[in-house]
């Protein structure tokens, strides 16, 4: 369905929406997965903000061609991760939220200071393109769709494998975990690489996508916006993520009509959502399917 | 470039900068600590206390202490209200306070947005006068800030330490349960302690925009200080709220003085990434 539906509608901004939407599903799928393992992590939009400055100055600098430069962004997130993980993934609960919170808020820092490199607060634009054909917006939707789903189809592969199993069980035990043999923290710092590169793909899309990059993109709005996304939708079902982020892209445009009115009403849903559905959407599904 | 001037200068922004800062993070720490609550919304109560302050010595003209006690007792008054149609039920969850009062402080800002717009505006300083003492040159409306947020702390601290409200809410913040049982109301206290936090927090709100600027948004910048004083001192802990708030005001201070905003800024997360790392529960926290 997804595949087919553009060929009805020519509508350019219904289709840059949709390939938005399709690409936040990598990052909501990818930050489901850090959380499966019991990390929430608020510094995501970074992560993301690495692939898309790597792969973009990449381009401008090095001039590489796209799928190179891509890979020099993914690289740099995973290595950033890499780096920082074995240190941050011992803590637990709030404090990894927190100190993944300010870890945001540095990478964004670096992004704004280091202005010779990135431009600071004024972005980068005028980046060469990922190839010409990608220039209609239909192109670019299919690319994104095939990405999205190769990047979402990974995570579900992970989760529903036998990796996926430890990765339950160090969740819900940890200590039972370890003694039975389950290499946690090797494991955690693996999913956390994995999940950051994934968000960095999304970064470097999204940044051809809209043909710009700034900091205020992977601010920490940003990364609660994934966490938001997860916790709507329904945090431990695969599908979770996936309808969490179509409810968050596509609902403030519902309202654009009321464009003053449009985060206000966000806001107080997001507190309603919370405080009666602490499943989320999937989860109460789930709830009452499962009473009947 | 360094004198004594310099030195004396950063001491004097730095402390007041201190009290306004203790006055946030003590308000978010007292509702993490007793409700279990992280309170998203705490620099968007604070930006209602800045426009509460714009009206009532701004435009009102109203004198000054009975704009700056009112204000706050209005916003609080307001925060109750806030209270009961959505906080209270986040109390005790604390991943879903995260995010549902993430929305609350949304719908906040852009209802300021929409009634105040989002231009900067400033509310004229408490005092214009300019002290000189030595070398030092002080603003007088530096002390103002220091003096009106000393007082506050002081009555806090009596009303915790003192009063049979202080002794009940101390009780409730170590175990709810055991509190209800010695016939303590927690609903009541909850209350209480929420109105005290908001009328801090509203209080710290209008003293930072009367230094600095007011807009809808200051609220973010407000929010972020509660939080990296908040972890430097212990979540829920209230003396390492007060100690949280003197060092980053003070280290704020001196660092921007001497090397810049950015520098200070980095520093200071640098220092929080790495405490939190070695020492989670924060300096005077306890280990769960």
């Amino acid at each position: 369905m997804l595949a087919i539906w553009p060929i009805f509608t020519s509508n350019q901004f219904l289709l840059t929406m949709a390939s938005m939407v399709l690409l936040s599903a990598i990052g909501a799928a990818s930050l489901n997965l850090i959380i499966r393992t019991g990390h929430v992590s608020l510094a995501h939009a970074g992560f993301m903000g690495i692939g898309a400055y790597g792969c973009v100055l990449a381009q401008l600098y090095l001039e590489w061609s796209f799928p190179i430069a891509l890979i020099f962004g993914c690289l740099l997130s995973g290595l950033v991760a890499l780096a920082v993980g074995p240190i941050i993934l011992r803590l637990t609960g709030k404090y990894f939220v927190l100190v993944t919170f300010m870890l945001g808020e540095i990478i964004r820092m670096i992004f704004i200071e280091w202005k010779s490199l990135t431009g600071g607060s004024n972005g980068l634009s005028n980046f060469p393109p990922i190839h010409p054909i990608f220039e209609s917006s239909i192109n670019f939707y299919y690319l994104a769709l095939i990405v999205s789903v190769l990047c979402v189809a990974l995570c579900w592969r992970i989760l529903t494998s036998e990796l996926g199993r430890a990765i339950d069980s160090m969740r819900e035990a940890e200590k039972v975990a370890l003694c039975s043999g389950v290499p946690v923290i090797k494991i955690k710092i693996l999913i956390f690489v994995i999940g950051c590169v994934l968000v960095a793909i999304q970064g470097a899309f999204q940044a051809h996508l809209i043909k710009f990059v700034d900091p205020t993109s992977f601010n920490d709005l940003a990364s609660l916006n994934f966490v938001v996304m997860n916790v709507i939708g329904g945090m431990f079902h695969v599908a979770g993520p996936l309808i969490g982020t179509i409810f968050i892209s596509l609902f403030p445009e519902l309202l654009r009509d009321y464009v003053d009115y449009q985060r206000v009403i966000f806001g107080v849903v997001l507190i309603i959502v919370m405080a009666a559905l602490p499943g989320g959407i999937v989860g109460t599904f789930a709830r009452l399917r499962g009473k009947k | 470039m360094f004198s004594m001037a310099m030195f004396g200068q950063a001491l004097v922004n730095g402390v007041s900068l201190s009290a306004i800062y203790v006055l946030i993070a003590l308000g978010f720490t007292l509702l993490f600590g007793i409700m279990r609550v992280v309170n998203f919304a705490h620099g968007a109560f604070a930006m209602l206390g800045g426009y509460a302050l714009f009206f009532a010595y701004g435009q009102y003209q109203l004198p000054y202490a009975v704009a700056i006690i009112g204000s706050a007792l209005l916003v609080a008054s307001a925060g109750l209200i806030f209270e009961y149609f959505v906080v209270r039920w986040f109390y005790h969850k604390m991943f879903q306070s995260m995010i549902g009062l993430m929305g609350l402080n949304m719908a906040m800002v852009f209802t300021g947005v929409i009634v105040w717009d989002a231009h900067e505006r400033s509310i004229p300083a408490a005092a214009s006068e300019v002290l000189f003492v030595g070398d030092l040159v002080i603003p007088a409306d530096r002390v103002v800030v220091l003096a009106v947020a000393i007082v506050v702390l002081f009555l806090f601290w009596m009303f915790i330490s003192k009063t049979k409200y202080g002794l009940a809410m101390r009780a409730a913040s170590q175990d709810v349960e055991i509190a209800g049982t010695q016939g303590i109301n927690a609903r009541r206290i909850y209350q209480v302690a929420f109105f005290i936090a908001i009328f801090m927090t509203a209080l710290a709100g209008s003293l930072y925009t009367q230094v600095y600027a007011l807009s809808p948004f200051v609220g973010e910048r407000i929010l972020m200080v509660a939080f990296v004083v908040v972890i430097l001192g212990g979540m829920g802990s209230i003396p390492g709220a007060a100690l949280g708030g003197i060092l980053l005001g003070l280290s704020e201070s001196f660092l921007s003085t001497f090397f810049g905003a950015a520098v200070s800024t980095f520093v200071t997360f640098g220092a929080v990434i790495l405490l939190l790392v070695v020492r989670p529960w924060g300096i005077l926290g306890e280990p769960e």
